[in-house]
């Protein structure tokens, strides 16, 4: 797929597990290529002030089969779908829980607290991850240059740059000076962009500038909590118009 | 010998001073060996990363997050770098080689030597020039000692805005020279805690003579700041303090490049970290197996003592919590010398290196400080700051045991205590 395309992030069973079914329901997938679900957590540390809201409803809610049943439906629209999961919450599952993922139909696993909080491990980790699934690295503009260097090499799968030190928040950067960075450390590599992504204009121009794809989590909070399917399609419609614009 | 003669005028001619003034800081994080762990947010549904946004100049905000290893000094800051006295010397400690027969070398940048007396203006400087064009008329920030509320109070003159400045209580009433300075300088400053802010307001109510903290101060200065839509100037432990401050290191890479000689040891005093960081990372970059020694106070034992976790910057609990070492932000010191060792972690990314072992530490306790400071100034002729006092006794101390090696130790110091002699008031 050349042309860029977008990745959308739910947390899962948020607000509960019939409302958000709904919205991966109407998942467009001539819009949207990767689905990330992300696993509650009671310490989402690196996501902003919205999306720690959901994980403390969604870890009431959530079962683990709840997963499968997000995958499954993604699947048959040929949309992949990807776990978010804080290194914290995997570890405490069991052994066979990335190989269940894999064969519930999950493409691979983003782990956003690992390079920062568990470095010393991160290299086993990865490894143990592949023998089942895609690890996705997760990369920050607070990644130094050697362990970005280090750890896209030890993966084949694509690249998560946050624009964002956390979700949620709005820390001025310069857009083209921060993609172009990774853009420039990785040649060839599908880069997808996300954290912080707010408004159209915004998702255009990070389009225009050779990325492969752009996240949207924080976006979606609201709509999902308060159940307004109609405006999910119609945003999902919007951003439609805006990748046909950067191909065009 | 005539022509060498000629040579080195022409040398030293187009070398100006000026020249030594580096175009560009160095910022440490993309050349960390891990990722930096991001600032976190106090509370579950709420962003203090966002009252940043509205507290901190912008284009300090972005400095603090941004990827980029080589940033632009903007011309007027270069200017008034220039006018506060950098480049500061480094200069070869005879008279100490001499005092401790030492047949290595000894060398000390002097950050003493700017107008203000310490790095501190280093930082205070881009940060008030920032604000200013941002249009706010005055800004912010707290002072324990008081070296930073001074650099603060002339920055902002010199950017053509006010500052205010809330000084611990307890040093505004034991340093009323200090309070002087500042109000020379034209800082408005006023005693923490005040009448000025609800916090410092709750903070009287529980007690009229509280003697005040830093953690107090800063609670009061954000909220001013965030009041009356001001700037609040930060004064260590963030990256850009400590980008800002890699104008020493970047100076002492220039003139050992000069002298045509090379580090083997370099050493520093650690508050937050910014005069030692600032100091050390860019040295670090350059001569990669250099030996590097953080200098606290015993008093004070953070890297020995403390650990390596998530904790408050401030008491008050209200910028983000950064992971550092840290004796917990309710950590009370005994009354010790250098007020400005005082502060209970360290910078993140000095901290980091700590914990991977790149970064050797060192407590020293006021007796061998003592020493140090009357050494130094017997053999120097510079009374150094208190808290210098900690990286000479250090290197003393260290050269002391590694007499034969002809090694080239560089020490950071990184102010003069002229103001803080009454240490030395039961010395003989
Ligand atoms: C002269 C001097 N040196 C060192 C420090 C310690 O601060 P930092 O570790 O941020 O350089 C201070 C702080 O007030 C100071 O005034």
């Amino acid at each position: 797929m050349n042309s860029p395309s977008t990745i959308l992030y739910f947390t899962s069973s948020f607000p509960d597990h019939k409302t958000l079914y709904g919205f991966i329901e109407k998942v467009d997938p001539e819009v949207v290529k990767y689905v990330e679900v992300g696993f509650p957590s009671s310490d989402p540390r690196y996501d902003g002030p919205e999306i720690r809201e959901t994980h403390e409803i969604a870890e009431k809610n959530f079962h683990n089969g709840h997963l499968e049943q997000y995958a499954e439906i993604l699947g048959k629209k040929g949309v992949r779908t990807y776990l978010l999961t804080y290194y914290r919450d995997l570890a405490r599952q069991s052994s066979d829980f990335i190989p269940h993922l894999g064969d519930s139909g999950f493409s691979g696993v983003i782990v956003p607290d690992l390079l920062v909080d568990y470095s010393s491990i991160a290299a086993d980790v990865i490894g143990e991850i592949q023998d089942s699934i895609d690890f996705i690295p997760f990369f920050n503009p607070a990644t130094p240059d050697g362990v970005i260097e280090r750890i896209s090499g030890m993966t084949e799968s694509w690249i998560y740059y946050g624009l964002q030190p956390a979700t949620g928040i709005h820390i001025p950067y310069d857009l083209e000076e921060v993609s172009r960075r990774i853009l420039d450390l990785l040649p060839g590599r599908e880069v997808n962009f996300g954290f912080g992504i707010r408004s159209m204009d915004q998702i255009g121009k990070i389009m225009d500038l050779g990325s492969k794809g752009v996240a949207i989590g924080t976006l979606l909070v609201p709509m999902v909590r308060e159940n307004r399917l109609q405006d999910f399609v119609a945003l999902q419609r919007q951003i439609g118009e805006v990748q046909d614009h950067v191909k065009g | 010998m005539f022509k060498y003669y000629t040579m080195m005028v022409d040398y030293m001619l187009s070398t100006q001073k000026n020249d030594l003034i580096p175009e560009k800081w160095y910022n440490v994080v993309p050349d960390l060996p891990e990722q930096l762990p991001p600032p976190l947010d106090n509370e579950k549904n709420k962003s203090s990363i966002e009252l940043l946004n509205s507290i901190l100049p912008r284009e300090v905000l972005k400095q603090e997050f941004t990827f980029q290893r080589f940033l632009k000094i903007p011309d007027e800051v270069r200017e008034i770098y220039e006018q506060t006295g950098r480049p500061t010397p480094l200069v070869r400690a005879r008279g100490l080689e001499k005092y401790l027969d030492y047949s290595g070398k000894i060398l000390y940048k002097y950050e003493g030597a700017t107008i203000t007396g310490s790095h501190k203006i280093n930082t205070a400087v881009p940060q008030a020039i920032y604000a200013a064009n941002e249009g706010v008329e005055k800004v912010v920030t707290e002072t324990g000692a008081g070296q930073w509320g001074t650099a603060t109070s002339v920055a902002a003159s010199f950017a053509g805005i006010k500052a205010k400045v809330f000084m611990v209580r307890i040093s505004y009433q034991q340093k009323p020279l200090r309070k002087k300075i500042m109000q020379l300088y034209g800082g408005e400053v006023s005693p923490s805690p005040s009448d000025e802010t609800e916090f410092g307001r709750s903070m009287l109510k529980q007690n009229p003579d509280h003697p005040g903290s830093l953690g107090i101060g800063i609670g009061e200065a954000v909220e001013y700041a965030l009041d009356h839509n001001l700037r609040y100037l930060v004064g260590s432990v963030f990256n850009s303090v400590l980008t800002h401050q890699s104008i020493i290191g970047l100076e002492t890479e220039k003139q050992l490049e000069i002298m045509g000689t090379e580090p083997d040891v370099l050493i520093g005093c650690v508050g937050g970290g910014s005069n030692f960081g600032g100091f050390s990372f860019p040295l670090m970059k350059k001569f990669k197996d250099v030996e590097v020694i953080a200098s606290t106070a015993a008093e004070v034992p953070k890297f020995t003592k403390g650990e390596y976790k998530y904790d408050y910057v401030d008491t008050a609990r209200i910028l983000p919590s950064v992971k550092m070492f840290s004796l917990g932000a309710d950590f009370m010191p005994e009354k010790i010398y250098a007020g400005g060792l005082r502060y209970h972690g360290a910078a993140p990314s000095l901290s980091m290196l700590v914990n991977t072992g790149r970064i050797k530490t060192v407590d020293e306790n006021q007796e061998s400080v003592i020493d140090a400071l009357k050494i130094f100034s017997r053999t120097q002729g510079i009374v150094a700051a208190p808290e210098s006092g900690h990286a000479i006794a250090t290197a003393i101390d260290y050269i002391r045991r590694h007499k034969d090696e002809k090694k080239t130790v560089v020490v950071n110091v990184s102010g003069h205590g002229l103001l803080d002699m009454s240490i030395f008031r039961d010395e003989q």
